[in-house]
């Protein structure tokens, strides 16, 4: 039997010969094993705890970095963020911090003190990649901007993710996620079609994830240099560019016709108010559907239609003119109103199903949580299970962006608990001694 | 010389083929050109890509002389095939046409496969399957070889066959319904957020996948699925589902503006005075994320009072108390400007910004310009215009935003000629057999 298995971090046996979390080496598995390596197999990644960047230590430790994430003593702001198990506020059990944390080390160090800024110093001097997100100024005061670190580390990839970079007239101003999509534009287009009625930005921290990705793009483009120069490079990618350049059409139809755009409610934002295409189904949920239908697909829907007993006047020949049947299809008109019935007939997933089955490009609204009875999804193997001895039980993650057998960038492990690596690393990596460990623990300059 | 201007970068040598349309495609092989890469943007022979004219209904014509768009804005009043919307999509990369489902076409594609390092694609699950070149085709003609496939729901599974474009991926991803009002219908995201984050999403699969052949001298497939993507944005409302049972189709979520977590209050947008060119309000969105932040808040808006009510002396009290909070903080801000608004509170700390439109980030955003956000570029058939940047910045290898768009069929001779050897003969010969 052949097997064919990423090598997880875990699975890396030590000098000793057991693995890292103990249990059985995988060459233990009868049969031939082909361990193959994940793209970023054998990086060492240094994050400076952050809201901001955590995602980026994320795809990078599920495409199989070594991820070690510095934080206060305190623990990452992200540990304080909830849904928390049992909604009980525990640094060690955020859901949030679960997630944008998978494989990682934690190691606890406060930077503000002088020899928390040496080790740092010193991890980041044999690391390949140092992620931050502070405001500019700031590791500079502490001696490690990329200035500071880089002649000790010529093959350090520097990687700053702020929100507006390094220098200009906003620099330094105070921001947060939902900030960022109100600053950036995606607010601005997003919300309902009242003009009186607030703009309103999604959910899910979308500012930092987006940038998140595009500065994950700009190592690996960093990384490839380095194979053949030997060289690392500094990389600033700001929060605030990366909204501004993601809204789509709107910043076109100004940049280019000196044309204004209006929120829609379910739909893009435009020049001019567009008939709606979001509607409610018989059991309440919304659907994306366009009332648009091409001539073959026409007679499905007016079969469908009369089926409903919704069918009114359009069995009338003229609405086989596909120009007549649009205009009927304009807010009133015969066709809108038709549509509007029939959804509120059937289920939205029945309606999915049907139009879909027809050639039309509709869609159910779905809660996100909805999608785990789809079976598709883990079909796909979408769904992978990292275990929580926190609460005796595995849960299943989202396995990532990609289904590739050849790449596999998903979750290594659960996310680190408070401080969970710091002995390790301080006294493998950094040859302290144990015994200096615990009075710098003492001391409140690690935990 | 036929060789196209290809920016000096890391990437020099890397030659991709690109089957991409629409948006999301588009972005993936888009990244890479700024780096150096060499991008082969395939169109079909008789019918050119639809966002070569525009962003909206405009006019232009097909390869047949129909008119299909009209755009009066570029083009000096002739046909053109360059808008600016198509410059950013498909910004410098190469420029050819040709019919794979011809035979001949084909065996030429296969040829160019061979000398390539990924092909990339946004079709349906089965078209590259229908021309007779699926994964185990491309591996075999190139073992090295990259193949990235970007669709709605993937090239596997039971929907894989579903129709998608970007709304219907954030629909039923779950990422419309996160965005909205606490009792009302989704709002939704008013573009295309998975068109271009999602395009940004398959780049950075597609880089790491070049450097996983890289490494391996391995290719690999890429089955790139938007709507997973989109659910790998929404990771820990899974993980609340799991853990604690609790769905978020349930009252009171989406929040709206408002933070569930962490709980924070004031955090809202506020209605100042003003209206923008379409009639909607002017509005500023502001947080208090810290204790310190909200004490500076109260005394920047006079209303030092606001400390010791035990309405909204602590971060508790005043998420308990948040409407009542809203409507103090929305009367202070109705009949200020927007932009005052920002200064005044970013001067002591709080997070306070302008909810901006599009006009407002292109002509009034400083820090844009600051970081030369909209640079100008050219295109001669459409002449010169400013367009959004590629963003990173780096210090060996920072991205070359000077390059354009292809014309329709402008690389064939370094393609057709050049690569494949075909005679300019050979060339007019597929030509007139509809084949490029």
């Amino acid at each position: 039997m052949l097997l064919r298995v990423f090598a997880r971090r875990r699975d890396v046996p030590s000098p000793e010969g057991a693995t890292r979390d103990g249990r059985a080496s995988l060459s233990a598995i009868p049969g031939e094993v082909v361990l193959l390596s994940k793209v970023f197999d054998g990086l060492t990644v240094i994050e400076l705890a952050d809201r901001r960047n955590q995602m980026v230590g994320k795809i990078m430790s599920d495409a199989g970095a070594r991820v070690i994430q510095i934080e206060p003593t305190r623990g990452s702001p992200g540990r304080y963020v909830g849904p928390f198990v049992n909604d009980v506020e525990d640094p060690n059990k955020s859901l949030d911090y679960w997630w944008f944390n998978t494989g990682k080390e934690s190691v606890c160090i406060d930077i503000t003190r002088l020899p928390g800024q040496q080790m740092l110093r010193r991890l980041i001097a044999s690391a390949d990649v140092f992620v931050e997100s502070t405001k500019p100024g700031t590791l500079a005061a502490l001696g490690l901007d990329y200035a500071s670190v880089a002649p000790s580390n010529s093959k350090l990839i520097y990687a700053s993710l702020t929100d507006f970079g390094q220098t200009g007239p906003w620099a330094q101003l105070e921001m947060n996620d939902p900030a960022h999509l109100a600053l950036g534009g995606q607010m601005g287009v997003g919300g309902y079609s009242d003009p009186k009625e607030t703009p309103i930005g999604g959910q899910g921290r979308q500012a930092y994830n987006a940038a998140s990705v595009m500065m994950a793009h700009s190592i690996t483009v960093a990384l490839w240099d380095r194979m053949t120069t030997d060289l690392g490079q500094y990389v600033d990618v700001a929060i605030h560019d990366c909204c501004a350049i993601c809204t789509e059409r709107p910043v076109s139809y100004w940049l280019w016709y000196n044309q204004p755009s209006v929120r829609q409610t379910g739909q893009h934002a435009g020049p001019t108010y567009a008939p709606p295409i979001q509607v409610q189904a018989a059991d309440g949920r919304h659907m994306n559907a366009r009332f648009n239908f091409p001539p073959n697909v026409w007679p499905k829907m007016l079969g469908w239609m009369k089926e409903l007993g919704v069918a009114g006047d359009l069995e009338d020949e003229k609405y086989n003119d596909a120009p007549t049947r649009q205009a009927a299809a304009a807010v009133g008109g015969p066709v809108d109103v038709a549509m509007k019935a029939l959804l509120a007939k059937v289920p939205a997933q029945e309606a999915f199903e049907k139009a879909q089955s027809f050639g039309l490009t509709w869609g159910v609204i779905r809660a996100p949580e909805e999608n785990l009875g789809i079976s598709h999804f883990a079909e796909r193997g979408f769904w992978r299970d990292v275990e929580h001895e926190e609460i005796g039980k595995t849960v299943p993650y989202p396995r990532g962006f990609y289904k590739s057998d050849g790449l596999d960038v998903s979750p290594d492990g659960r996310a680190p608990h408070l401080g969970e690596h710091t002995r390790a690393v301080l006294t493998k990596e950094l040859g302290i001694d144990a015994t200096q460990v615990e009075l710098l623990a003492q001391t409140g300059v690690v935990r | 010389m036929t060789t196209p201007a290809i920016p000096k970068g890391p990437l020099n040598g890397i030659r991709i083929i690109d089957f991409t349309w629409k948006a999301v495609g588009p972005w993936s092989s888009r990244m890479l050109t700024p780096y150096g890469a060499e991008v082969i943007h395939i169109e079909p022979p008789h019918e050119p890509d639809d966002h070569r004219w525009d962003v909206r209904p405009a006019v232009g014509r097909n390869f047949d002389g129909q008119i299909t768009h009209n755009d009066h804005h570029f083009g000096n009043g002739k046909d053109y095939y360059s808008a600016p919307y198509w410059n950013q999509l498909h910004n410098g990369k190469l420029g050819v046409s040709l019919n794979a489902r011809n035979p001949k076409g084909k065996e030429l594609l296969e040829e160019l496969i061979k000398q390539s390092d990924a092909v990339v694609e946004n079709f349906s699950a089965r078209v590259l399957e229908n021309w007779g070149l699926g994964w185990e085709r491309l591996h075999e003609l190139n073992p090295k070889l990259v193949y990235v496939s970007t669709s709605g729901f993937g090239h596997e599974g039971s929907l894989s066959h579903y129709r998608t474009y970007g709304p219907i991926v954030q629909a039923e991803s779950g990422l419309t319904f996160t965005s909205g009002l606490p009792g009302r219908e989704p709002a939704g995201w008013g573009y295309s957020h998975m068109d271009i984050a999602g395009g940004w999403i398959g780049g950075l699969g597609l880089i790491m996948a070049l450097m996983q052949a890289r490494k391996t001298g391995e290719g690999t497939y890429v089955d790139y699925a938007v709507t997973e993507s989109a659910m790998t944005l929404l990771g820990p409302y899974f993980l609340d589902y799991h853990v604690n049972g609790r769905p978020t189709r349930r009252p009171g979520f989406p929040p709206g503006n408002h933070s569930e977590w962490p709980g924070v209050a004031p955090h809202n947008t506020y209605r100042c005075a003003g209206i923008d060119r379409q009639g909607q309000d002017w509005w500023v969105f502001l947080a208090c994320e810290t204790q310190e932040q909200f004490e500076a808040f109260a005394n920047a808006i006079g209303k030092p009072e606001l400390l010791s009510d035990p309405k909204f002396g602590t971060m508790e009290a005043r998420k308990a108390n948040e409407a009542e909070l809203d409507e103090i903080i929305a009367t202070w801000t109705a009949p200020r400007r927007r932009y005052e608004i920002m200064d005044q509170l970013q001067k002591v700390g709080v997070i306070a910004v302008a909810v901006q439109g599009p006009e407002d980030r292109v002509d009034y955003d400083p820090q844009l310009r600051h970081r030369g956000v909209y640079p100008l570029i050219q295109n001669p058939e459409v002449g010169e215009f400013e367009f959004e940047a590629f963003v990173p910045k780096m210090s060996r290898t920072s991205p070359d935003n000077s390059l354009r768009a292809p014309h329709v069929r402008e690389h064939e001779e370094y393609v057709f000629g050049e690569l494949l050897g075909l005679s300019e003969s050979d060339r007019d010969a597929l030509r007139s057999e509809g084949i490029i």
